[in-house]
């Protein structure tokens, strides 16, 4: 165990950061068209993330014929770590960089990965994810929007819903089932779907904070046709592409909750003794105790993070890192709640929160995204029980 | 930052374990528990082990492994609900010694096992240097002493006891002061605790005079409460981690029942209510164990950090035992909470370790200071 990292890291660190202050978007660009949906990409954003391919930085972990430098786990590590800190997104199209695109470039062909993965990684088009349904969410294996093969062209109908971003995306990197006889995993494809194709219909789901900036969206098929080509790997293979894609997201996921959290720390800590000394003396201790523990926990998070992923780069295994989703996300809903006991009765206020425009208590609200996608936390308490600590089903 | 063990330290924490497996197996624990243990004997193979010298530096006649070995051997140490003194000798007194430039013989003595020791700091007050009420005054002979310290662990056992009082009319940090004081000097009353292996006692000082020689540091001399602030953070970690080692034993012991006790035909352990506490279970004792590694490394690397990550470990450690102690002993029902199960051990350590050198709530109290949320 130390502390630091070695020479060598520290070097790409400082490579990194040099490369950083002469590229980097500034805020005032940032400021002026901020993304207001996991598949808007600002323009900012298309000429930042243009910038960082063309410069090997937008995937350094990746090898060089794919746009990255061959740079190590740990490297990585970092790399996220110091654009955090700098405030820059690594991209405005998260599902897309980390998720669409790494998948086709390992399932797709070379037409697909020159239309679809390149333009991705490129800036040029945004991708959102078809998965959850109305009958399928946690249970993702019991979808049942169809792509019938027709000659040359898949016919696709049906309903998706609680996707990201599929009002700004370009294209959907949709699961379908294309074998209704199979058992349930084994009859699911991949077929890649331009969303300006006709039959197609994008209905935002307004949430119950920021109800101008939908992300979330009803997706409706209505007999779309979609090229043969455009099916992803092997038909009926499309189960081994929703375990392989959860796994790339999943390799992010603990970093980035880790920083998420410490972002939220970071901005509720300077605000905190003004807000306390507003409120009466016997409620300040109890109000800054829950704060201490949210301090806790960002500085637990990273620890608990940082030690699976020492595991995993000694190539053992990191029970650790199951939970790692349920911790951070909690963590962060833990945290807006009591950061909003700061605000007092200004925590309902719109426009009285800690930056600007949003209030204490719609964060709180926002956290939720935390803590029911992408396995809500009580799935993740089954896996661990299961799956980390061998509980029977 | 590298939170996982070196091979070198996992093949200490591997030895460790696999000792205590043969000198404190379950039984013995049982004997310390039921008053018929013998903890010395315990305590004299950890010295022919050359564990008393694992964090005292070469020079002066110990090991040097540094303060991570340390806290790797104190959570070892939990995990086995081992007697014998190596916490209050080790993480205590010889640290406060240390810090406070205490003759080097001395140390060289603790690393070879020859002594014994502890601290005696808290008192009715708490767990600060600041909240110390006891006095020292100097006479021809030496320094008087008066006052009365608290909850001292292996306060009637230890051969040396590092006492800190004050000099008369002062208060906080100013004034302070420490003295070495033969164990058998002391008027020590046992206290009846529920963990044997930790043993605590109450101490007197009214009327002992500590001559010259024996003064660590004369009250008011510069620099006496940041080094016991430094040592109390080695003291700290080092019962964070006994506290995790504990509860982690306690976890394991609940899922492995978990799997196998039935009720209405199937394993307890498939409901999903009881799945979703010992994941809970999981996370409380994950997080408190990286916690605990990164204080103890903030130590072993002088990181300014310190004083923030070990009050972060500790009250951790505490939140940790609150949730696997409760949970522990409800999933395993009615068997959980007789004698005759060996459960209660490894929670009554886990208890009692929460409450040494400031229980949860204190060490929160401290970093709510510390990260300027209150005055």
């Amino acid at each position: 165990m130390r502390l630091t990292f070695g020479p060598d890291v520290e070097t790409f660190r400082q490579e990194f950061l040099a490369w950083l202050a002469e590229n980097r978007p500034s805020e005032e660009e940032m400021a002026a068209e901020p993304a207001v949906s996991s598949a808007h990409v600002p323009e900012w954003a298309r000429r930042w993330t243009r910038r960082m391919f063309d410069a090997g930085w937008l995937v350094p972990g990746w090898p060089p014929e794919r746009g990255g430098r061959d740079a190590g786990p740990v490297e990585t590590l970092v790399y996220l770590d110091e654009l955090t800190k700098a405030g820059i997104p690594r991209t405005t199209n998260p599902q897309g960089l980390g998720i669409i695109a790494p998948s086709i470039l390992d399932y797709g062909n070379e037409a697909q990965i020159r239309d679809y993965a390149m333009p991705v990684l490129r800036g040029e088009r945004a991708a959102c994810l078809g998965m959850s349904e109305p009958g399928a969410g946690s249970d993702l294996a019991s979808l049942s929007t169809r792509a019938v093969l027709d000659g040359d062209s898949f016919v696709i109908s049906g309903q998706k819903v609680w996707t990201s971003g599929a009002n700004y995306a370009d294209f959907c990197f949709l699961f379908c089932r294309t074998d209704p006889q199979a058992p349930k995993h084994k009859g699911i494809s991949v077929v890649l779907v331009d969303m300006a194709t006709p039959g197609i219909t994008v209905r935002p789901i307004a949430q119950i904070a920021r109800p101008e900036y939908p992300d979330l969206n009803e997706v409706f098929f209505s007999d779309v046709a979609v090229p043969r080509e455009n099916l992803v790997g092997k038909l009926n293979d499309g189960w081994a592409m929703a375990n392989g894609s959860l796994a790339h997201e999943r390799g992010m996921v603990w970093l980035s909750g880790v920083l998420g959290l410490e972002r939220s720390m970071a901005a509720v800590l300077p605000e905190a003794p003004a807000a306390l000394a507003r409120l009466a003396p016997a409620e300040r201790a109890v109000v800054a105790d829950g704060l201490v523990q949210s301090a806790i926990d960002a500085v637990a998070a990273r620890c608990l993070g940082y030690r699976g992923f020492a595991k995993l780069v000694r190539g053992g295994s990191a029970p650790e890192q199951a939970l790692m989703k349920v911790f951070t996300s909690e963590a962060n809903r833990r945290l807006a709640l009591r950061a909003a006991e700061l605000g007092g009765h200004r925590a309902v206020e719109v426009g009285a929160g800690p930056d600007s425009d949003e209030t204490w208590m719609e964060r709180y609200f926002i956290t939720f995204g935390g803590t029911i996608s992408a396995g809500s936390s009580e799935i993740q308490r089954n896996i661990i029980a299961e799956k980390v600590l061998g509980l029977p089903r | 930052m590298d939170l996982e063990f070196s091979e070198d330290e996992a093949a200490l924490r591997d030895n460790v374990r696999a000792v205590l497996a043969g000198i404190c197996p379950p039984a013995a624990v049982r004997a310390v528990f039921e008053g018929k243990g013998d903890p010395a004997s315990v305590w004299s193979r950890m010295v022919e082990l050359d564990w008393p010298g694992l964090g005292i530096p070469e020079e002066a006649g110990g090991l040097g492994m540094g303060y991570v070995a340390v806290a790797l051997v104190a959570e070892e140490l939990g995990r086995a609900v081992a007697p014998g003194a190596f916490l209050a000798t080790v993480t205590q007194f010889a640290p406060a010694v240390r810090e406070l430039a205490g003759p080097a013989d001395l140390l060289a003595r603790v690393a070879a096992g020859e002594v014994t020791g502890t601290v005696a700091l808290a008192e009715e007050g708490g767990w600060e240097p600041a909240a110390v009420a006891a006095t020292a005054r100097e006479t021809a002979e030496g320094w008087l002493l008066a006052g009365a310290k608290r909850a001292v662990l292996d306060g009637a056992q230890a051969g040396e006891v590092l006492v800190v009082a004050r000099a008369e009319g002062t208060a906080g940090l100013e004034g302070l002061g420490a003295f070495l004081v033969e164990g058998s000097r002391l008027d020590a009353t046992p206290r009846p605790v529920i963990d044997p292996t930790l043993p605590l006692a109450d101490l007197a000082l009214d009327g002992v005079v500590v001559p010259p020689d024996r003064v660590l540091a004369p009250p008011g001399a510069p620099g006496v409460a940041e080094a016991l602030e430094r040592a109390g953070q080695e003291a700290t970690v080092a019962l964070a981690a006994s506290t995790v080692g504990a509860c982690r034993v306690v976890f394991e012991r609940t899922v492995d029942y978990a799997k196998v006790r039935e009720q209405y035909g199937r394993p307890i352990g498939s409901f999903q209510a009881l799945k979703h506490r010992m994941a809970d279970m999981f996370l409380a004792v994950e997080r408190a164990t990286a916690l605990c590694y990164f204080a103890a490394l903030t130590i072993a690397e002088e990181d300014p950090r310190r004083a923030q990550a070990a009050s972060m470990a500790k009250a951790a450690a505490g939140e940790c035992q609150d949730l696997v102690a409760r949970d522990g002993l409800q999933l395993h029902g009615g068997i959980g909470v007789t004698w005759e199960n060996d459960l209660h051990f490894p929670v009554k350590r886990a208890i009692t370790g929460d409450t040494l050198y400031g229980n949860a709530v204190h060490h929160r109290a401290r970093l709510a200071q510390m990260l300027g949320l209150v005055a």
